[in-house]
């Protein structure tokens, strides 16, 4: 899952970062409006958490611009609680709403619960066959018995299992699995899939040759 | 309690003037009404006196009754001139007797009304001398039956009508009402005197319904009368009513409320103007309040964030040294940030509170300017940015330590906002009993909308640039606080693109 974070306050965004980045999200900052938007106009973000009080473009014009092209679902973060201010910003095209100062356990459970709605997949818990993944915790298991994934692994089964039914290309891998910062080599992707063939079973994950993967609807 | 309202009570007073009035007027009209009926029956029956009393021939036929015209006397009946003198002589033997068998007959006026006419005649004693068919047996004699007073009557003049000596015509007629019967009297000049009578009960009973008839029309027209006067309150009191319900909605929080008042001219008109224009200075206030509250949360909130999550961040695994170290430094920056913040809240507080005495003594202004553009200096090399004091000896009034605050606050400001190798220039001169201080720099300016908000609490024109810098939007609002505080003023001017000019006004006494 790939997040881009907007937000003006350096420390804020900083720890902002590394929380997600820890979180196993690969993850890009905007320190003001303009390059946040252009950043959000550029890629598939799988979600952007926004600060509203942006110098330059405010989150609110961001959101407004960026709805005209994507549907990335953005959470706003914000110090200002007035109801009108969450008011106006669920009716410009947020889709959560955060108020500072926040706890951060919160922030990535609406984050998660987020990208899982724009996935129309409306529980955690996700059964593909005798593998289950439990977004919420982030831990896989095999027959009942838990798997041991590393944190890129984890999102690459993550984000194949949203898409599932989907050939997944190369190219969406890269984009919503690696930060602008990462300087993964293509062979690496293998690499991953063929530990998770490993671990969750050879059939889990289909290779359509030419075109990416795909994790079979019912195998 | 609604009957203390004013509709009630306005309907309540036009309620009492009406019926005030209605019975005022009723009452008129139906003693004018009986009066007029009296005079009528009075009239008749003296009509029908001297009818009998009139000397007449004995071959002409009586009169009609003709109607008495007191304002055509030539139809007063008159007795012909070529009659016989004697004849018309009052008290003749002849004339009583013929009077006496006219008042037997039952008079000489015929009526469709005849039965209920009666006449008497009573001689000088009081005893009857006749009296008609249908009279009653108990008429008593006229009291007041007066000796003749030939004197009470004017002498006539030379044509030969009656002189003070002669007998003159009889006296005047006198009314009298017994129960339900009204008899008219005169006495003649002999001291006989002759009634007539009648009862009144067909007149009473048509009064009876006058008056139940004025009854009914009063009352109708009283209920017109308060239907009417409650249209009108009402139509009177609805705009009272609109600026009611509109105060309600504001005392209940809603601001932007106002009265609708389409007739300005009018005396409601002028008073929901003065009220919208009270309500949206309050609503004016409130908003800048809320504004205040709304930028001071944001900005105690956002360091509040970053200590938050930069700790939790640190707290979920374990960290190197540096990491700590890291989560530390960020926490000081926030925990300063708000330090300032909070003790610039608390100054503007206490200068709104007046809690902040300022004192009042006299300063060398050309030494606090010198100290207030060392304490900048560093930061002004910084960005390679000249600064020139030009202060002139001048002794200035008010407190040295808070004006230098100003001075110092707003050349940090003309620092901030200026372009790199930029000028700032420190300038004061003695005008009008006041002392100028002036702060140019030669920014960018500042844009003409966001001028007359530069005071404003957290107000920020370059909102780009303002939480890079560290700077909470306080910092004119307090300088504008302490200059009040003087009973002095600060002005800005500014052109876009060559710079920007503070002036602070201090007076002298």
């Amino acid at each position: 899952m790939r997040v881009l974070a907007v937000e003006d306050e350096p420390d804020l965004l900083g720890s902002l970062m590394k929380a997600l980045r820890e979180d196993g999200y690969a993850v890009d900052g905007a320190p003001d409006g303009e390059e946040g938007l252009y950043k959000a106009e550029s890629y598939d973000y799988d979600a952007i958490v926004l600060d509203i009080m942006l110098p330059g473009i405010d989150g609110w014009e961001l959101l407004r611009r960026l709805r005209k092209t994507k549907k990335t679902p953005v959470l706003m973060l914000t110090a200002r609680d007035a109801v009108r201010d969450r008011v106006r910003g669920l009716d410009t095209g947020a889709d959560d709403y955060l108020v500072k100062p926040f706890e951060l356990a919160e922030l990535l459970a609406r984050l998660r619960a987020l990208i899982r709605r724009s996935a129309t997949q409306a529980q955690s818990r996700l059964e593909i066959g005798e593998v289950v993944i439990d977004t919420a915790a982030r831990t896989v298991s095999r027959k009942g018995e838990p798997v041991t994934l590393t944190a890129r692994e984890y999102s690459l089964v993550e984000f194949l299992a949203l898409h599932r039914g989907k050939v997944v290309t190369r190219t969406m891998l890269y984009e919503h699995l690696f930060d602008e910062n990462d300087n993964t080599l293509s062979n690496l992707l293998d690499v991953h899939v063929s530990n998770i063939r490993k671990k969750l079973g050879h059939d889990f994950i289909t290779t359509r040759r030419g075109h990416g993967y795909c994790l079979e609807s019912s195998p | 309690m609604i009957f203390n309202s004013i509709r009630w009570r306005l309907q309540a007073w036009h309620g009492l003037i009406l019926v005030v009035v209605l019975t005022g007027f009723g009452f008129t009209a139906y003693q004018v009404a009986r009066d007029n009926q009296l005079r009528r029956i009075d009239q008749d029956l003296d009509q029908r006196l001297m009818a009998l009393l009139r000397p007449q021939p004995p071959d002409r036929p009586p009169d009609r009754p003709r109607d008495w015209q007191p304002d055509r006397p030539d139809q007063r009946p008159e007795p012909p001139l070529n009659e016989p003198r004697n004849e018309r002589r009052f008290g003749s033997s002849d004339f009583l007797r013929r009077v006496r068998e006219a008042v037997q007959q039952g008079g000489l006026l015929d009526s469709s009304q005849t039965n209920i006419f009666y006449y008497v005649l009573w001689q000088q004693d009081g005893s009857i001398l006749a009296r008609s068919p249908g009279a009653p047996a108990d008429v008593p004699a006229p009291e007041h039956a007066m000796p003749p007073r030939p004197q009470a009557f004017p002498a006539r003049d030379a044509l030969g009508r009656p002189g003070p000596s002669e007998p003159g015509p009889p006296m005047l007629p006198v009314a009298r009402t017994r129960g339900q019967i009204r008899e008219v009297f005169r006495v003649m000049p002999q001291g006989e005197s002759i009634l007539a009578g009648r009862s009144m009960a067909p007149d009473l009973a048509a009064m009876r319904r006058l008056a139940l008839w004025l009854m009914a029309a009063g009352t109708a027209v009283l209920l017109l009368g308060l239907a009417g006067g409650w249209w009108v309150a009402t139509r009177a009191i609805r705009p009272i009513e609109d600026i009611s319900a509109t105060a309600v909605k504001i005392a209940g929080g809603d601001l932007s409320q106002r009265i609708n008042a389409a007739d300005t001219d009018s005396e409601l008109g002028r008073l929901a103007g003065v009220l919208n224009s009270t309500f949206a200075r309050l609503e004016a206030a409130f908003a800048q309040q809320a504004r205040f509250t709304s930028d001071a949360s944001h900005e105690l909130r956002t360091p509040v964030s970053v200590i938050l999550t930069q700790t939790q961040t640190a707290l979920s695994r374990e960290r190197t040294s540096p990491e700590y170290r890291e989560t530390l430094e960020a926490c000081q920056r926030a925990a300063r940030r708000m330090r300032t913040l909070t003790e610039s809240l608390l100054e503007l507080a206490r200068l709104d509170a007046g809690q902040e005495p300022m004192k009042r003594e006299c300063f060398d202004l050309p030494r606090v300017a010198r100290e207030c553009v060392e304490m900048v200096r560093p930061l002004a090399a910084e960005r390679g940015i000249q600064i020139h004091c030009e202060v002139p000896p001048l002794e200035c009034l008010g407190d040295a330590g808070r004006i230098g605050q100003v001075v110092t606050n707003l050349l940090t400001n003309a620092i901030h906002f200026n372009r790199d190798q930029g000028e700032v220039r420190l300038s004061a001169r003695a005008e009008d009993g006041a002392v100028l201080l002036a702060v140019a720099d030669t920014g960018q300016g500042i844009p003409a909308e966001d001028v007359p908000h530069l005071f404003e609490r957290f107000y920020r024109a370059d909102k780009s640039r303002s939480r890079i810098q560290g700077r909470n939007g306080l910092g004119l609002a307090i300088c504008k606080a302490i200059v009040d505080a003087h009973s002095g003023s600060i002005e800005v001017s500014s052109r876009p693109g060559v710079g920007s000019t503070f002036t602070v006004r201090l007076p002298l006494k």
